[in-house]
């Protein structure tokens, strides 16, 4: 295999990777707070691209206003499902609360799917699909795009976490018992954090939306997202970014060289292995905190 | 005869009054519909069931099929096979006998159980390819091409296009890694054998959002055309791909899940030359759906919305159903009432140069091929509408029929 070839395949894996980050920020948020693998992420994202589409297109708005109003929307939707439905479960076992998010999840899908039905709708963002080459490789603008948006985010949330309310969840995800007795609103801080995976869900939503259109699919993107999150230790943002950079090159190069060989369906199979390895050898992921452990 | 005619034909015959069946003429001939409304085909599934219930309308509205009125029974199996078991023994115990899945894992997953009970079951357009195999398969009824035949008038249509010959001609097949995609791959393979063809395959993960490895090995390959067995959103991103990689679109050719939405989320002039291969024929102007828009949607009695009427599935829809009402015609004609699975398994296998008004390439169903004779027709989309490239075809029958046979025979022996 030629080294430009390879070199395609690794550039245009990392931006694919990116994305997938993008995603898996929203899940680490909310499992640093609660420590709640939110299995309504896939979903969450799929109701912020039809929330921007439904004001851009439907009510006519601009992107640029229609995006901060979505976000807006979002934070208080993610905010009221912590108050409604995830606040009378705490202390409840965690299968419970496992099943809630699934059980959001399916409410989110069956409510888009009875408001927008089930059919594929563009998203344009204006990044234009004209031919990006860097010297021989050739690049996406819209994975380029995404990859920028999860780097800004990244950096956001690392310059968040060292203000005064970013320490205040930090507190509560080291040890929420020791936050409550010092006067930490616990509570208020995990709907924070749901919020805040509610307006990453819309940025993510927005990406992955222009690539493939705003339909149901966009749920889908959870089993990438938690393996990435899984991957780069489920409480850590950079690991989260460093794994999805992994799984995006791993996966991208390895099914080039796999499908021939074994007929195609290798893209998922590493995706599922990189996920089965990870629990297996190293269960807190790449950064992720030691007491995250099999039992 | 057409439908149309069929039901012109109807209503005389009911209006001359058909004394004595006035307690049968009130009992319906129901046809289970049991169909993905909330998952994977919702691209599709209710274009489909309103062009079921426009159809069944419109007939009643004529009289009936011998005075019996026709009811579609629509029910959501969200493309989980158990789902859609658990609607087929559903509706087998209200006495339904007639059945329609519209996906190919359910389908494949009721089949034996119809096959044991004697139920007629609608395959058009989706599930195994052998089950046209009249012989084998008795009470399966795919009529139209199956993903077999379409596959193979692809390659003879690229055939042609590359100047009658393909050896040493590269063709790709980027497809959705599960066994809708998967379907026409073997017979694919023959036909590179047979053809000295070069076919290099390019699977893609569901839902089909991630192809860019597939199109940048694409680049480094250079296909004369490329064969897309890929759905809804997955075209606009194999759009997408085609630009930046600079591939023709013109040399993208498309099954025929390709629909009036996603050329729309393309944009009308993006897609200009965009290939599809199609087993029905769409548009407004098509007689039957002129029909149904001037006798329904004109007086507000349209089953769904109008702008559905304007979508190829819609088409699809009535080319999966109008086979269905023609073989009970036939039957009630040939047996008279009560109609039966047995009875109509004969209008099926009775059904002669059919093309529901306009709707499809006519089609002749017999005991041995359930298919019809499985001929598609390749269009181009021109910025505004489709423009048919050639006329309706079966090619490579010859091919497609010995793989029929060879794995239908399985299917006995299992």
């Amino acid at each position: 295999m030629e080294l430009a070839f390879l070199a395609e395949l690794t550039a245009n894996g990392a931006l694919t990777g990116l994305l997938y980050s993008l995603f898996a920020i929203g899940l680490v948020l909310i499992y640093k707070a609660s420590s709640v693998p939110n299995l309504a992420q896939g979903a969450l994202t799929m109701v912020g691209a039809y929330l921007v589409l439904a004001l851009a297109r439907d009510a006519g708005l601009p992107l640029w206003a229609a995006i901060p109003l979505a976000a807006v929307a979002m934070f208080g939707l993610g905010m009221g499902i912590e108050r409604v439905a995830l606040r009378r479960l705490a202390g409840r076992p965690i299968v419970m609360i496992l099943m809630m998010t699934l059980g959001i999840d399916i409410f989110l899908r069956g409510t888009t799917l009875a408001i927008w039905g089930g059919t594929s709708r563009s998203f344009d963002l204006g990044v234009s699909s004209d031919p990006l080459f860097l010297g021989d490789i050739l690049i996406s603008r819209i994975n380029l795009v995404g990859a920028a948006a999860a780097v800004l985010l990244f950096v956001v949330f690392v310059m968040f976490f060292r203000t005064r309310l970013g320490t205040r969840l930090r507190a509560i995800a080291d040890d929420y018992m020791a936050s409550w007795s010092v006067g930490i609103s616990v509570e208020r801080g995990v709907g924070l954090s749901w919020g805040l995976a509610s307006i990453v869900a819309v940025a993510a939503g927005i990406i992955w939306g222009e690539i493939q259109g705003v339909d149901q699919s966009l749920s889908l993107l959870l089993l990438k997202g938690l393996t990435v999150a899984v991957l780069g230790g489920l409480d850590s943002i950079f690991g989260a970014m460093l794994a999805g950079l992994i799984l995006g090159i791993v996966e991208n190069v390895g099914s080039t060289y796999l499908d021939p060989l074994v007929g195609g369906g290798s893209r998922d199979l590493i995706v599922a292995a990189v996920l089965i390895l990870t629990v297996m050898v190293r269960p807190h992921g790449l950064f992720g905190r030691h007491d995250i452990e099999r039992v | 005869m057409t439908i149309h005619r069929t039901i012109k034909a109807l209503t005389v015959a009911t209006l001359l009054g058909m004394a004595g069946q006035t307690a049968s003429a009130q009992e319906a001939i129901r046809i289970g519909a049991c169909l993905d409304l909330s998952k994977a085909y919702t691209f599709v599934s209710p274009q489909v069931a309103q062009a079921a219930q426009d159809l069944a309308k419109y007939v009643n509205q004529s009289g009936g099929i011998g005075g019996h009125p026709v009811e579609i029974i629509v029910r959501d199996h969200g493309n989980e096979p158990q789902r859609g078991v658990e609607c087929y023994e559903q509706l087998k115990r209200e006495g339904v006998f007639i059945f329609n899945f519209l996906s190919t894992p359910v389908t494949n997953a009721v089949l034996p159980r119809a096959m044991k009970d004697g139920n007629i079951v609608m395959q058009s357009f989706v599930g195994r390819g052998d089950a046209v195999d009249g012989e084998v398969f008795k009470w399966i009824f795919p009529v139209g091409p199956t993903y077999w035949q379409q596959a193979a008038n692809d390659v003879a249509f690229i055939k042609g296009r590359l100047g009658g010959k393909l050896t040493g001609a590269k063709i790709g097949f980027i497809y959705l890694d599960y066994p809708f995609g998967q379907e026409p791959i073997e017979v694919l393979k023959t036909l590179s054998k047979a053809e000295g063809f070069d076919l290099k395959l390019y699977p893609v993960p569901l839902p089909g959002s991630d192809q860019a490895s597939a199109w940048t090995q694409m680049r480094r390959d250079k296909p004369d055309y490329v064969i897309s067995w890929i759905l809804a959103g997955g075209h606009v991103v194999a759009f997408k791909e085609m630009k930046r990689n600079g591939f023709p679109i013109d040399k993208y050719l498309s099954v025929n899940w390709l629909n009036e939405v996603d050329i729309r989320n393309i944009g009308d002039e993006a897609a200009k030359g965009i290939l599809r291969g199609t087993n029905v024929a769409g548009g407004q102007e098509v007689p039957l759906v002129k029909t149904l828009l001037e006798n329904l949607y004109s007086k507000g009695q349209g089953s769904g919305p109008e702008t559905s009427v304007r979508d190829v599935y819609y088409n699809t829809g009535l080319a999966i159903y109008a086979p269905a009402f023609e073989a009970a015609r036939i039957a009630i004609k040939k047996y008279g009432w009560p109609l039966n699975a047995e009875k109509m398994k004969d209008g099926y296998e009775s059904i002669k140069n059919f093309d529901g008004s306009g709707v499809m390439s006519p089609i002749t169903v017999t005991a041995k091929d359930h298919g019809g004779g499985g001929k598609t027709r390749v269009e181009q989309w021109d910025g505004k509408s489709w423009v048919p490239l050639s006329d309706w075809s079966a090619d490579y029958t010859d091919v497609v029929w010995k793989l029929i046979k060879e794995n239908s025979s399985k299917f006995k022996v299992e």
